[in-house]
């Protein structure tokens, strides 16, 4: 029978490198920042101590195998397993650090994460075409995205005004945080009035390209506390759920739901034992890759009914001061998405938010938090709960 | 005896008017409009598109042969025939053949296929013929040529909406116009010659020589549909040929699309079956290198198909380009955009190509959901290889959409000018599908609006031309 892994995992170090546009930089010094900082505040050296590693990278040019950390971090001779899940890889790579800790086959493990999108030798979002079909139609990710935004338009009337909502809230946020790439607030006009991207996600719908690299150090809890003391976040649960890579050929195909979310969510709270998100939960960061799908993972996620997740923004439910803040520290919005690293970093944000030691906004008496990526993309699903070892459901 | 079946055409959406050449690029204005094909359409997808108007209701799979005449195919070495067989579904032990290096190419098919029926070893033979020549900028060919594509069913005398009764030719190896291996644009020793020595020439002796062979005199053909490289060779050709030109002469079009190279002649041809009545004959000549004359009579049941086909209604469906310099693009006599990522997979192309370009989803035969792609497993129930394949409906309404702006290395790039609207559609029978869009303005999109499906080129990565199927307004 299955067991929840509720409590069986500790996080004791974290390092998250600025994200942004690192040209001076290569894959390997930004890993040797996330993941030395990580161990220094684990209090761990990283080659007599770790045993094992998972690096998350989504691009080939990013690093492959395990050579993609080994090499850089000269970890020679452990193993170490290169993750990748579209958006989820982060996450998923902390899911299998967490698995082989709960196994009992390793006891002080890293999962980190990386990107360095500019130095694919060209512009723009790097699109392969040759892992798609050579045939049938497909795209970057912000043209998945727009439709579903056209389907809530004409289901429940939502119009471009409440994508941008999205966008000033999370740059509010963003501004704070020393580590985001874009530290600016900005208006309603400004992301009304911004270049078209694909209609009708602007410039500012959309999350931009960034570099950066994160890593986190995972025991459990008995080797936390000989450690780091008290100082360290427990996971409640983390799952992840794979749907068709080609969602709008899927008959019956709404665009008012991501059903990798949902399931994701569902299975994340029972591993929790949370059945009143809104209320048990204190905070969380969502995959706000475009504005429209921050909006409907509030839904997915069931922190409101289907259709209001604009009223929730509105009644400022999930600003810096509201019942439930979403993304205190800007989101992808302002952190941009380097995919290898964004499950990590958010799941090194959750712990530092427990802890109270937020880089930029904290989070009032935070507890308990969620993490939530959504990729592929619209296929691959990952929600990872991390809180205080005392919180309970 | 062989005889036609039916008919088909197809004109590209686009039209540059010929004012706009002139003002743009200094050369003398002809007067109305030329059709231009799209950015990613070629003779063999219009060719496509005139087939699947003629066989609309016909089983593809009763043809047992497919000519395609054109001298602008898209490959110098490959057959375009076999790709549009695949298209339309025909089978696979069919005859598949290009006919090309002259304008002449689409009545010697048209021969050929009914040589083939007559000696009965075919039974029924489509015969389609396309253009989309390039042109000098500036030179009267750019603006006397235009695109478009015409197809043709011939099969056996008893089935005919029209009787082929007998052909004639003459072969006259003029100068010009000629296009060398080397050479982009068409060459033209001195027009003077061509016309004057051989239009004007080998049309009337082949038609003369037609009209003797069967005892019959120029009076008593209702409808002449002439090949003509331009506007005034028409009355010179009536007045050597003795007819009427204002009644016997089938309007040459050069106003309305141009003159559409190997189809030209045939899709007078098309017009004229349009509308003649039972018993009226037709003679249709080509021209290229010498003459080809046709004699055709239509039948009692040439009524009964008439409104069957889009045909020459293609020419009233039209948009104009907004410039001369969008024309050049089109064209391609300018090159815009975006280089393309150099690599797609045309293994996986191949594998798929059975259901890909004739367009078969397919059925799960457990739980009914009619899918697309084609794949073993079905994604509803989760079935393993047990479905039919089912062609899909080419018609449907926009469930969803998006205007891409994301031009760049790695996207697909539309015409390098306008952002790629994507489309979710709900066929007609169910199916769902997602495609991009062509031939419009972003205005004319919206959710509910009905919507065509059409065969264009998708790219040329990995320098290959990637075939399948786009959507388009509806072409009323």
């Amino acid at each position: 029978m299955p067991e929840s892994i509720r409590d069986k995992v500790a996080i004791i170090g974290t390092g998250v490198t600025k994200f942004g546009e690192h040209w001076e930089e290569d894959v390997g010094d930004m890993l040797i920042e996330a993941v030395h900082d990580a161990c220094k505040e684990a209090n761990v050296d990283l080659m007599k101590d770790t045993d094992a590693a998972w690096v998350s990278t989504l691009y080939d040019f990013s690093g492959m195998s395990g050579w993609a950390m080994v090499e850089p971090l000269g970890f020679y001779g452990k193993p170490v397993t290169r993750v990748e899940n579209q958006c989820a890889s982060g996450m998923d790579a902390v899911r299998n650090a967490a698995y082989a800790l709960i196994a009992n086959k390793y006891d002080i493990v890293i999962a980190c994460g990386v990107e360095k999108v500019f130095d694919q030798g060209g512009r723009g979002l790097s699109q392969d075409i040759l892992y798609w079909h050579p045939s049938l139609a497909w795209q970057a990710a912000p043209a998945y995205f727009a439709p579903c935004a056209i389907r809530a338009f004409k289901e429940w009337g939502w119009g471009r005004k409440d994508l941008a909502r999205v966008a000033v809230k999370n740059h509010q946020n963003g501004a704070k945080h020393p580590k985001a790439h874009f530290r600016r607030e900005i208006t309603m006009e400004t992301v009304l009035n911004a270049p078209m991207i694909s209609y009708p996600l602007t410039l500012f719908d959309c999350c931009a390209l960034s570099e950066g690299a994160a890593a986190i150090v995972l025991t459990r809890p008995d080797i936390a506390k000989r450690l780091v003391g008290d100082k360290y976040a427990t996971i409640k649960a983390l799952s992840l759920t794979v749907e068709t890579q080609w969602p709008f050929f899927r008959p019956g195909w709404t665009g008012l739901s991501f059903p990798a979310t949902v399931k994701a969510a569902e299975d994340a709270y029972e591993e929790a034992g949370i059945t009143e998100p809104l209320k048990e939960l204190d905070f969380g960061v969502v995959h706000d890759c475009f504005t429209i799908t921050e909006l409907m993972t509030y839904q997915d996620m069931k922190l409101c009914k289907t259709g209001e997740a604009t009223e929730l923004i509105k009644a400022g439910v999930t600003a810096i001061d509201g019942e439930l803040p979403i993304n205190p520290d800007g989101g992808l919005k302002c952190f941009g998405h380097p995919v290898g690293a964004t499950g990590v970093r958010m799941i090194a944000e959750l712990s530092k938010q427990v802890l109270g030691r937020a880089e930029g906004c904290q989070v009032k008496d935070a507890k308990v938090g969620f993490a939530h990526n959504l990729g592929g993309p619209q296929a691959i699903a990952s929600v990872a709960i991390v809180g205080t070892p005392d919180w309970k459901p | 005896m062989a005889g036609i079946l039916s008919y088909g055409a197809y004109i590209p959406t686009w039209r540059i008017s010929r004012d706009e050449i002139s003002r743009s690029i200094g050369s003398a204005s002809m007067g109305g409009e030329r059709a231009v094909a799209s950015w990613d359409e070629d003779s063999l997808t219009m060719g496509v598109e005139a087939g699947l108007d003629c066989i609309s209701i016909t089983d593809p799979k009763e043809i047992d042969g497919l000519y395609f005449a054109t001298v602008s195919s898209p490959y110098k070495e490959k057959q375009a025939a076999s790709l549009i067989a695949s298209a339309l579904d025909l089978r696979k032990d069919v005859y598949t053949s290009d006919f090309t290096g002259s304008l002449r190419a689409g009545t010697l098919a048209v021969k050929a296929a009914s040589d083939a029926i007559k000696a009965g070893t075919m039974k029924k033979v489509l015969v389609i013929a396309a253009d989309a020549r390039r042109a000098a900028p500036r030179s009267d060919a750019e603006q006397t040529y235009g695109d478009g594509a015409v197809a043709l069913l011939i099969g056996r005398k008893e089935e005919a909406i029209a009787e082929i009764e007998g052909f004639s030719t003459i072969v006259d190896p003029i100068p010009g116009p000629w296009r060398r291996e080397e050479d982009t644009y068409p060459k033209v020793f001195d027009v003077r010659i061509d016309t004057r020595f051989g239009v004007l020439q080998d049309i009337p002796q082949a038609v003369n020589s037609l009209l003797a062979k069967h005892d019959i005199q120029a009076k008593d053909i209702s409808k002449f549909a002439l090949y003509a490289p331009e506007a005034r060779s028409p009355r010179a050709l009536a007045g050597s040929l003795q007819i009427d030109p204002k009644i016997q002469m089938q309007e040459l079009l050069f106003r309305e699309t141009g003159i559409t190279g190997t189809a030209h002649c045939l899709l007078l041809l098309v017009a004229a079956l349009e509308m003649v009545k039972p018993s009226e004959r037709i003679v249709c000549a080509s021209y290229g290198e010498g003459s080809d004359a046709i004699l055709i009579k239509a039948t009692e049941k040439i009524e009964q198909e008439k409104g069957k086909h889009r045909g020459t209604k293609y020419i009233l469906s039209k948009k104009m380009l907004p410039s001369y310099g969008r024309f050049l693009s089109y064209k391609k006599e300018i090159e815009i955009g975006w280089p393309e990522w150099e690599r797609s997979s045309v293994a996986k192309y191949w594998r798929d190509e059975d259901w890909l370009l004739p367009l078969y989803g397919m059925k799960c035969k457990k739980c009914g959901t009619l899918q697309y792609p084609v794949r073993r497993i079905c994604t509803i129930c989760n079935e393993k290889d047990n479905h039919e394949k089912v062609k899909l409906a080419r018609k449907g309404k926009v469930f969803t959409y998006t205007h891409d702006y994301l031009l760049g290395p790695g996207n697909l790039p539309s015409d390098g000018i306008n952002p790629t609207t994507r489309l979710l559609i709900e066929l007609e029978d169910g199916c769902r599908i997602w495609l991009e869009m062509t031939d419009h303005e972003v205005e004319e999109v919206d959710v509910g609006i009905p919507v065509e499906l059409t065969f264009r080129l998708l790219h040329q990565k990995s320098d290959f031309r990637f075939y399948g199927w786009r959507a388009r307004s509806l072409r009323q």
